[in-house]
């Protein structure tokens, strides 16, 4: 993965609201920090980061300029509102040319499989290894005319030389089963539709019995 | 329908309203989901209702995952029922959703007909919602 350039600012008012002045003016607060050295805060371009991170994942590394002095970094969180969307805060770890980083990696799916299947990912991140600078964008697993009971594990993705699984290789990436049928679909949760269920039982009875 | 197997109370408080959803607030099971927007107490013959909604839309090749629990009782009083003499009696059993909250999600090949059904189910659901997808969380 290609380093991006990035222009940041470096921070001198900290609490909410600074960090809503921040982000009123177009910018992202941020926090850099990594071996051993004192943390630095920061102001990222909103709409260039958001780009980054939209067109390299989020494990893109930047080339931060701060201050005519250029780090390399890794986005290690990204803070979003829940509702609107926005990035509300980065954090940042500094990284050097030649070292090894702990990496969360997507999985995606390629391929159909066969008619009357259900795919279910259960893991959509691997966790490995790598040289900062060679992290991969995506594993990709295909699924392409996989038969109806077969499950794909995360020892068998094919990982790029020089990088090493931190994830359980017995992890379940891919699981194809045979899709539910109409019958299967309508059936309940847990009691048929229209019945009633019986009423929890009460932990402390004599609690219970008090408060009626 | 969806109940707790066993309570410390009988009886609560009502739950806070106030704020956004903590955690929940991505896709991660499925494809499609369905968000809150607002707050609101949701109960099991809601969750149930929407549940039953999107599976007789995709009638079948799909899969639907509830992410929320009615895990806390609300009373109610009968009516016409002078004020005092205790707390009602348990009613409902709801889910105390903040906005932001993935509710349902559905794995389903086809997009329009995945869409509609969750459509159907945000009809059954007491607060404003809306679609989310799992690549929809890029910014």
């Amino acid at each position: 993965m290609s380093e991006v350039r990035l222009a940041a600012e470096p921070r001198t008012q900290f609490g909410k609201g600074a960090a809503r002045r921040t982000r009123r003016d177009g910018k992202i607060p941020a926090v850099l920090y990594g071996h051993g050295s004192d943390p630095k805060h920061l102001a990222l371009p909103a709409i260039e980061f958001a780009r980054v991170v939209r067109e390299n994942g989020q494990n893109a590394i930047l080339r931060l300029d701060i201050d005519n002095k250029s780090e390399l970094a890794l986005t290690k969180t990204v803070t979003t509102h829940p509702i609107k969307n926005y990035i509300e805060h980065v954090d940042l770890l500094l990284v050097q040319r030649g070292e090894k980083v702990t990496v969360d990696v997507p999985v995606v799916l390629t391929g159909e499989a066969q008619p009357g299947t259900l795919i279910t990912q259960d893991a959509t991140v691997l966790s490995v290894e790598v040289e900062a600078l060679h992290i991969p964008e995506q594993f990709e697993v295909s699924v392409q005319d996989v038969e109806a009971g077969t499950q794909i594990l995360a020892s068998d993705v094919t990982l790029p030389p020089g990088s090493e699984l931190l994830t359980d290789p017995e992890t379940l990436i891919v699981a194809v089963n045979q899709a539910p049928t109409a019958e299967d679909m309508e059936a309940g949760v847990d009691v048929p539709e229209g019945t009633e269920p019986p009423a929890p039982a009460v932990e402390d009875e004599a609690e219970g019995q008090s408060e009626s | 329908m969806l109940i707790p197997r066993k309570v410390r109370h009988r009886k609560q408080h009502h739950p806070k309203r106030g704020g956004a959803a903590k955690g929940g607030t991505r896709v991660t099971f499925g494809e499609f989901g369905i968000q809150a927007l607002t707050p609101a107490y949701v109960t099991n013959r809601q969750i149930e209702s929407a549940r039953i909604a999107i599976n007789r839309h995709i009638r079948r090749g799909g899969k639907v995952w509830i992410n929320i629990f009615p895990d806390r009782p609300l009373t109610k009083k009968p009516a016409e029922t002078r004020m005092g003499s205790g707390k009602g009696s348990p009613e409902h059993w709801i889910a105390n959703v903040k906005p932001g909250r993935v509710m349902f999600e559905l794995s389903f090949p086809n997009e329009a007909v995945a869409r509609e059904a969750l459509t159907r189910a945000i009809h059954k659901l007491p607060m404003k919602c809306r679609i989310v997808t799992r690549e929809g969380g890029d910014f």
